[in-house]
């Protein structure tokens, strides 16, 4: 037999990942959709720490014969991504983002005004309006509810409801969610601005109460107390959040709040973001209900914000003018972010005017309300 | 617990019945809140109320001061160069917020506007 140096390199070559790219040319579509999403990440900061992950296990799972996405057979191993979608598969790493969230969250300004937690409630009206349109454009009711938790503006609560009723469509329903919770600031002001007076955004609020350590520390255990008992399927979810937030809040366990806060959070992040990245395969991922589920999942924001608006102007009306309708829009759970557009529009309106903390309270209350949600739509739809 | 196709009718359940779910659930907290922050009060007033029938012959003129409680006290004085109150207010609860030190574990000896 004569070795020949072309016939190897032939071989090579047609063995190779760029001869089954040209086999199935979708894959260097996804492959394209993932550098624009990289750029997206690192060029415009649009929620990097998630969004550069996801993109990158989307560049991953379209690499073809690599064997990453693959099950475990009797004669082979598991293919690395497809171990770490396991966790998201079973709504672990979900719950653990929950975890290091909670340990993140001061539920102080919320325990000193309780009634925020109506804003929340109100702001998440768009999970319930998207879910109707989603449905009028044909989608089936489990995926209908997973696409509606977009308006709930927070990625862990989106990814676990999405593996759980809607698996193939959930690389759209992450990106979608995680893409408007990073364009906030754009998506919310217009809205801001339509929907209250000048004199309403001008509105100065009265400074909240102390909030005493015990009254802290209680919250959590009865929150989740409360909470999971009344709807089972929020466990995952508002047990890991109470669990971060008493972690945080009890004064003897910092190492375990600082772990989960950082280390924990971290490492959860980079595995989630790889897993829900490597599920967007072109099969799943170019179709037109991908450009349907970024359609509603706007649509989702917009009317949240508009839910929040609207009880934040009852409020006002209810209190005589002491709640600045601004701090509704922060009932949308997307934490900090939502919260800081509502103290910017209410500087704009009035420089004196110092809504961050107000608006916090809605901004954790809406956390609490998309989990909800999110266990109602389960309860509902779920096997 | 629905099936496929979700006639008009159920799906305005859901979505109706869903939101009602989450004001309750969300309201039914508030009252709980509220509660535990009346017990809470309550509980931290009881001390406070308890030594005052107890014999207290005429302190030293500095021990009313040094005995009263931490909360009734005004916030250590911060000093203000080049900056107003309310533009202190906003740095302190942007440390706050930025840090995530909550605000009473925070103490700001001065502030300079540069």
């Amino acid at each position: 037999m004569q070795f020949s140096f072309i016939e190897a390199l032939g071989e090579i070559l047609s063995g190779s990942g760029f001869a089954a790219l040209a086999d199935d040319p979708r894959s260097l579509i996804m492959i394209l959709i993932s550098f624009v999403l990289l750029y997206l990440g690192i060029g415009k900061k649009f929620e990097p720490l998630l969004l550069i992950p996801i993109a990158f296990g989307m560049l991953l799972a379209n690499f073809p014969i690599t064997g990453l996405l693959n099950a475990p057979t009797a004669t082979s191993s598991p293919g690395m991504l497809w171990v770490f979608y396991q966790g998201v598969e079973h709504a672990i790493y979900p719950s653990i983002i929950f975890l290091g969230i909670g340990a993140m969250t001061d539920f102080g300004p919320l325990i000193a005004r309780p009634s925020s937690l109506l804003l929340g409630a109100a702001a998440q009206l768009g999970i319930f309006a998207a879910f109707l349109l989603a449905l009028a454009l044909g989608f089936p009711g489990a995926v209908a509810a997973a696409i509606g938790i977009i308006g709930g503006a927070d990625g862990p609560t989106a990814i676990l409801v999405a593996s759980r009723l809607a698996r193939d469509y959930l690389p759209a329903i992450a990106i979608a969610a995680y893409s408007y919770m990073a364009l906030i600031p754009m998506i919310q002001p217009p809205l801001m601005r339509l929907l209250t007076t000048k004199e309403e955004r001008e509105i100065k609020m009265e400074q909240l109460r102390p909030v005493s350590k015990i009254e802290k520390i209680v919250f959590p255990i009865a929150v989740a107390t409360v909470v999971i008992l009344l709807i089972p399927d929020t466990a995952p979810l508002i047990g890991m959040l109470m669990l971060g937030n008493l972690l945080r809040e009890c004064g003897v366990t910092e190492r375990l709040s600082d772990t989960a806060q950082n280390a924990l959070c971290n490492i959860v992040t980079i595995f989630l973001g790889l897993s829900v990245g490597c599920k967007a395969v072109a099969s799943t991922f170019l179709t037109w209900d991908t450009i349907k589920i970024i359609i509603l999942g706007l649509i989702a924001f917009m009317f949240s914000t508009i839910g929040g608006l609207i009880f934040g102007k009852i409020m006002c009306k209810l209190t005589g003018g002491k709640v600045n309708p601004l701090i509704g829009s922060a009932g949308v759970s997307a934490v900090p972010m939502a919260a800081r557009v509502s103290q910017v529009e209410g500087q704009k309106a009035n420089p004196a005017n110092f809504l961050l903390m107000h608006a916090m309270g809605p901004n954790v209350a809406g956390v609490i309300g998309s989990a909800v949600a999110a266990g109602f739509m389960l309860k509902v739809f779920g096997a | 617990m629905v099936q496929d196709p979700l006639s008009l009718i159920d799906a305005l359940m859901v979505a109706l019945s869903g939101f009602v779910i989450v004001f309750i659930m969300l309201a039914l907290l508030w009252g709980i809140i509220a509660v535990v922050s009346r017990a809470v009060s309550g509980v931290e007033h009881r001390p406070a109320a308890a030594p005052a029938p107890a014999p207290m012959p005429a302190p030293a003129p500095a021990a009313p001061a040094a005995a009263a409680p931490a909360a009734a006290q005004p916030a250590p004085q911060v000093v203000l160069e080049g900056i107003d109150e309310t533009q202190a207010a906003c740095v302190m609860a942007i440390v706050s917020h930025e840090t995530g030190i909550p605000l009473d574990q925070l103490v700001f000896k001065s502030i300079k506007a540069v």
